[in-house]
């Protein structure tokens, strides 16, 4: 039972997690919040399941298309909110989220609010490892090119990395389709999981959730963001006692982190040795900056 | 026939004219100034030849193409780049980022090449890399390049931003008053470098400034804008002994 | 023959007949559920044409205000008029507790406007989960006792129901009494100022806490007064918060920052919303809110009568 257990919590957090990553490149690295991605993993998920159910597919090739219709909506809403002002594009992405709940809802093909039962029981702890182990190395191996780069810029300052030539509609749009893609799979995982889905299990406070998973861990980390999925929704489940307490202290919890922490667990480094070298000389030159300040001038 | 001509250049924001109507040409490989009081017009003629802004009318020749209203990142890549006022580093990566960021550029490995570490993708960090190192070496940052962008004293952080700019090896470099903040030494020691880079990259440079010693002192031509309309042009003696000049900028004899 | 005419001609203007006045009757029910939405999207432009954030714990505020009329009515058996002011007045200390605890610290630092947010988020489900929590209130629904009786004024063929009528006039005059104070007297001028500006009016002397102070204060008054009615129309339940995400959409619509616009935003939205559920289907009636959102960001972004900025470089 113990095993068990934990397997299933560790499988719902790989789950979480494969969202939050693509969350991670979009909003983490590239600076752009959103809080409708619920609604493409409700997407993914649906689409997934359609291949799985009527057209009986194996698991990854209908994955695969859930992702795919997931990124290819996130481009018709992309094309049409990216070039809005942030605090915009956020309600943008509130509208779509609730919007793709709503049409659920009330698409009696899908199954409407009741749900969509009967899926069958693909997704274990091991699938679910091994393609978040993959989505982990294409999000490093992304980040850590010149592609990356441009994103960070884009969300240092996007008016300079226009400046030095930085496309960045292109690039917003490249992470809004990967952020989606990677959201879409991750609906997909969830239907095969739970054998069902249903339009409320993509609402507004999942898309919060996942963006506060992002935050918590740290915008700008990929390890932040694993460490904040593993933490933040098995946490909960160990809570499960003061079920109705929980949520109230995770709220308090987002409050008081936006007021204290907001840099969140991992502050932007990650846990390699590179990076943790550039945390310590970091801290050092704060320090030496400060004793020079101190002394005087020049 | 310069490197940059303005022809009628004209922005208003709603009322407001805040460029009427200006001329100008711009030679190549020269040091050319740009003067005139605060809210003349300046930053916004900068604006304007960037693309961060959209002219209300008139056209933006630069090396025989019209790039009136086209995308900043295009113009960027068409050979024209800039320093800001205040300052618009990467102020969270290091040195050596901002500069490895903006050589982007220089290479053209796809998303697919990325994650695949493919061996073009290797090849082309590998020259991205060495780029970015020289490029600091040159500016003398070298020391630095591992440096918080944000923790640099300011003369450096100004010296960074120019760097970075370097970095898509432009033909036509655009400074916000760089020496904004520095005092004489400082400025002296900016004055040789603008010197140097525009030897060293084969550049034309257009600078605003207010500090009137770095002005008269490497540039070859200078335009006076006042209330967003062209005052006077001409060598700095010529512009010194301008009287509307004088009057309006730099002060009227007692 | 006259039976002919019997049949199909005098039908017909029968028919006709009821088409008007069903049209007016929806047109009714609109506007008074627009009145309240009016109410609750004014909290929203106020906030946002000053700290240029949406404030998404305001929903929670309306959610408060609605709890806390059901429990001086019920419990307390205070008389309707006091229980509505006294609720009014709770959510109002309400709004300004919030804005203390989850917006003054990150002002403090120049926070960028999405952490306002987030901290937003945290206040809602905060509020939201805090209701189902205590075990005294839990998620049961609840019920409003019946203050207006169901008897409807009649006039002509219309039946307005008393309590849609109350909704519209209460409504109404707050706006008003709002409206008043924002453009007559002194603090509303510093209101306005403000809004334009921030570091400037602080410059210029007017003492910016205390403006903040004042328009969460008033958000939250209304809050809790929309809360009131809505709470009477329908039922009380924790997650009428998400219901007031359409108020949202109505401040977004006429264009954040803009009062009059928050109003003529959510009228129009209350009534666009009542003709699509008396039309089409009822299923529609909340994704024609959310259709509504997505066209006009993507039309005209800064709503009817919002402030347009650019970017200064």
């Amino acid at each position: 039972m113990g095993n068990e257990y934990i397997l299933g919590i560790l499988t719902l957090a790989g789950i979480n997690l494969m969202t939050v990553l693509g969350l991670s490149l979009l909003t983490g690295f590239t600076g752009l919040f959103s809080f409708g991605h619920a609604g493409f993993m409700a997407i993914g998920g649906y689409a997934t399941a359609l291949m799985t159910v009527n057209f009986h597919w194996p698991f990854i090739p209908a994955l695969l298309v859930g992702g795919l219709a997931a990124a290819l909506v996130s481009a018709a809403l992309g094309k049409v909110t990216l070039n809005l002002k942030g605090d915009y594009f956020c309600i943008a992405t509130l509208g779509f989220g609730e919007a793709i709940r709503l049409i659920l809802d009330n698409v009696q093909t899908f199954g409407g609010a009741r749900g969509w039962p009967g899926i069958p029981h693909y997704t274990n702890f091991w699938n679910v490892l091994g393609i978040n182990i993959v989505a982990i190395i294409v999000l490093a191996n992304l980040i850590r090119s010149r592609h990356g780069r441009n994103m960070i810029a884009v969300r240092e300052e996007e008016l300079a990395s226009q400046i030095v030539g930085i496309d960045v509609f292109k690039y917003k749009m490249t992470s809004l389709i990967i952020s989606a893609a990677y959201a879409g799979i991750a609906g997909g995982l969830m239907g095969h999981y739970m054998t069902f889905l249903q339009p409320k299990m993509f609402s507004l406070a999942k898309s919060t959730e996942l963006t506060i998973i992002v935050i918590f861990g740290g915008l700008g980390s990929i390890s932040g963001s694993v460490l904040g999925a593993l933490v933040l929704t098995s946490l909960p489940e160990i809570l499960r006692a003061f079920s109705s307490w929980r949520l109230v202290f995770y709220g308090l919890a987002v409050i008081f982190i936006m007021i204290s922490r907001p840099e969140g667990l991992m502050g932007g480094y990650e846990l390699t040795p590179s990076s943790m070298k550039k945390l310590f000389r970091n801290i050092a030159s704060k320090r030496s900056n400060k004793l020079q300040r101190a002394g005087g001038d020049k | 026939m310069g490197i940059l001509e303005l022809h009628g250049l004209t922005k208003t924001f709603g009322g407001l004219t805040a460029v009427g109507d200006v001329n100008f040409n711009v030679e190549k490989d020269s040091i050319t100034g740009l003067i005139g009081p605060n809210g003349a017009g300046k930053t916004t003629i900068f604006n304007l030849i960037t693309g961060v802004y959209k002219v209300t009318s008139g056209k933006i020749i630069f090396d025989g193409k019209d790039i009136t209203n086209k995308e900043p990142y295009l113009i960027a890549e068409s050979g024209i780049t800039r320093t800001f006022q205040n300052i618009r580093l990467f102020k969270k990566l290091t040195v050596y980022e901002n500069v490895l960021t903006a050589c982007h550029y220089n290479a053209n490995y796809s998303l697919l090449d990325s994650v695949l570490r493919s061996p073009k993708f290797r090849k082309q960090e590998k020259k991205l890399n060495e780029q970015a190192a020289e490029l600091i070496e040159i500016m003398g940052l070298g020391d630095r390049k591992n440096l918080i962008a944000n923790n640099l004293p300011y003369g450096l952080q100004r010296r960074l931003e120019i760097a970075r700019a370097l970095a898509l090896m432009p033909k036509l470099l655009l400074l916000d008053e760089p020496a904004a903040g520095m005092n004489p030494d400082e400025t002296e020691q900016l004055m040789k470098l603008i010197s140097e880079i525009r030897k060293k990259f084969n550049l034309t440079i257009l600078i605003i400034e207010h500090h009137m010693d770095l002005v008269m002192g490497i540039c070859e031509n200078i335009m006076v804008l006042n209330f967003g309309c062209k005052l006077a042009e001409g060598t700095p003696t010529e512009v010194q002994n301008d009287k509307s000049v004088i009057e309006a900028y730099l002060g009227v004899e007692v | 023959m006259f039976f002919l005419l019997n049949t199909v001609y005098f039908p017909k203007h029968v028919k006709e007949k009821k088409i008007m006045t069903q049209f007016f009757q929806q047109l009714i029910n609109g506007l008074s559920i627009g009145s309240v939405y009016a109410l609750m999207a004014v909290g929203y432009s106020l906030v946002y044409s000053i700290m240029n954030f949406s404030n998404f714990a305001h929903g929670g505020v309306i959610m408060f205000g609605a709890y806390f009329g059901f429990f001086f009515l019920t419990f307390l058996r205070f008389p309707f008029p006091l229980a509505f002011i006294s609720a009014a007045i709770c959510s109002a200390i309400l709004a300004l507790i919030i804005e203390r605890v989850a917006y003054k610290p990150l002002r403090e630092r120049r926070a960028p406007f999405l952490y306002f947010i987030i901290s937003a988020m945290g206040a809602s489900i905060f509020m939201e989960n805090l209701v189902i929590a205590i075990p005294a209130i839990g998620p049961t629904f609840r019920t409003y006792p019946e203050i207006f009786n169901k008897q409807p004024i009649k006039i002509g063929e219309l039946a307005m129901g008393k309590l849609d009528v109350a909704m519209f006039l209460i409504s109404a005059i707050c706006l008003i009494i709002l409206i008043y104070i924002i453009d007559h007297t002194k603090i509303g001028k510093a209101i306005q100022a403000t809004s334009y500006n921030l570091k400037a009016s602080a410059l210029m002397g007017v003492n910016t806490d205390f403006i903040l102070i004042a328009i969460f204060l008033m958000g939250g008054f209304l809050a809790g007064i929309a809360g009131v009615l809505f709470g009477m129309k329908y039922t009380v339940y924790p997650q009428i918060g998400i219901i007031t995400n359409k108020s949202f959409i109505a401040a977004v619509f006429g264009g954040l920052g803009s009062l009059p616009g928050a109003v003529i935003g959510s009228v129009l939205l209350g009534i666009i919303e009542t003709f699509t559920a008396g039309y089409l289907s009822s299923q529609y009636r909340d994704l024609i809110a959310f259709v509504l959102l997505i066209t006009v960001l993507v039309v005209r972004p800064m709503g009817l009568m919002g402030k347009v900025t650019e970017d200064k470089a």
